[in-house]
């Protein structure tokens, strides 16, 4: 029933992990239970005190229950955003 | 044969055999809900599953969050309130229901 | 399944999503499954301010196991016919 997820292959996604990290990538592929394979994929690091941090991942298979929300970016909108300028905590966990 | 399917039907929807039996006296009453991470949630229970997935109806939410006084080291219970006209709650997160008795 | 329908007959109307890791988001009720998966439309942050780390994000799904509350545009909420819902789901002898 995750079918909806067949809109989001190949584009560009913008993954919030259980534990609060930020993963972006292009989805390449998913299964019922919302395991995710992403390509060419980097962590987006916030922090209060510096800009956002890219960390390049490489392809990753995230485990379908560490998967919190997976968005769709807008890829034109995301190129406007200085992520040198943004300060924010980290997502909290997300407690059960 | 249609009387005693109606029978059944009753007897089932007055008898407490089950904690939620109970959960079901309280449709359509104002319930207390105390939710994870020191949430409270008071208002008017119009539906529920077997997860305690649950919809509420003119909520009054309280979240209580404790500071430490840097110098006295007391404890202080700060409670924030917000109103919300309809909200599902997941039932992963409900602790407990409680019904409100009609004066409160 | 009580309430894999009643989010089915909410599609198309405005909800906000309160997740478990604080973040509310509000968007259009695009479609919705069986484990209360829920895709939105026309997402927008609540507290972009506190909450930049999705910002370039227009559509998102939403894993149901991380929502702790959904509002609910209480005008196309028919108490009644929940209350009904609810007793004939409860009263319905349970499956092994």
């Amino acid at each position: 029933m995750a079918q909806v997820l067949d809109a989001y292959v190949n584009k560009s996604v913008n993954v919030v992990t259980a534990d609060g990290r930020i993963i972006i990538g292009t989805l390449r592929g998913f299964d019922q239970a919302i395991n995710i394979i992403l390509d060419d994929s980097h962590e987006r690091v916030f922090s209060s005190t510096d800009g956002v941090e890219q960390v390049l991942l490489g392809l990753y298979i995230i485990r379908g229950d560490n998967v919190a929300l997976i968005g769709e970016i807008d890829e034109e909108l995301d190129k406007t955003i200085d992520f040198s300028r943004i300060r924010a905590d980290p997502l909290p966990v997300a407690k059960t | 044969m249609g009387d005693e399917g109606d029978q059944v039907a009753t007897t089932t929807a007055t008898s407490v055999e089950e904690p939620l039996d109970l959960v079901r006296l309280s449709l359509d009453e104002k319930v207390c809900v105390k939710m994870r991470n020191e949430r409270e949630l008071r208002g008017r229970l119009h539906a529920f599953d077997q997860h305690l997935n649950m919809i509420l109806g003119d909520v009054e939410e309280t979240i209580t969050t404790i500071e430490i006084d840097e110098e006295t080291f007391e404890q202080i219970y700060r409670p924030t309130k917000r109103q919300i006209p309809m909200l599902f709650v997941r039932g992963d997160g409900v602790i407990l229901i409680s019904p409100l008795s009609k004066q409160s | 399944m009580l309430f894999y329908s009643f989010f089915k007959s909410l599609v198309g109307k405005d909800v906000v999503i309160e997740l478990k890791n604080d973040l509310s988001i509000s968007g259009t009720l695009h479609s919705v499954d069986q484990y209360l998966n829920v895709k939105l439309t026309d997402v927008q942050v609540l507290d972009p301010e506190k909450y930049p780390h999705i910002q370039s994000v227009t559509s998102a799904f939403v894993r149901g196991s991380v929502i702790r509350y959904i509002q609910l545009p209480p005008d196309d909420v028919d108490t009644q016919l929940l209350q009904e819902a609810t007793r004939k789901e409860i009263t319905q002898p349970r499956k092994e």
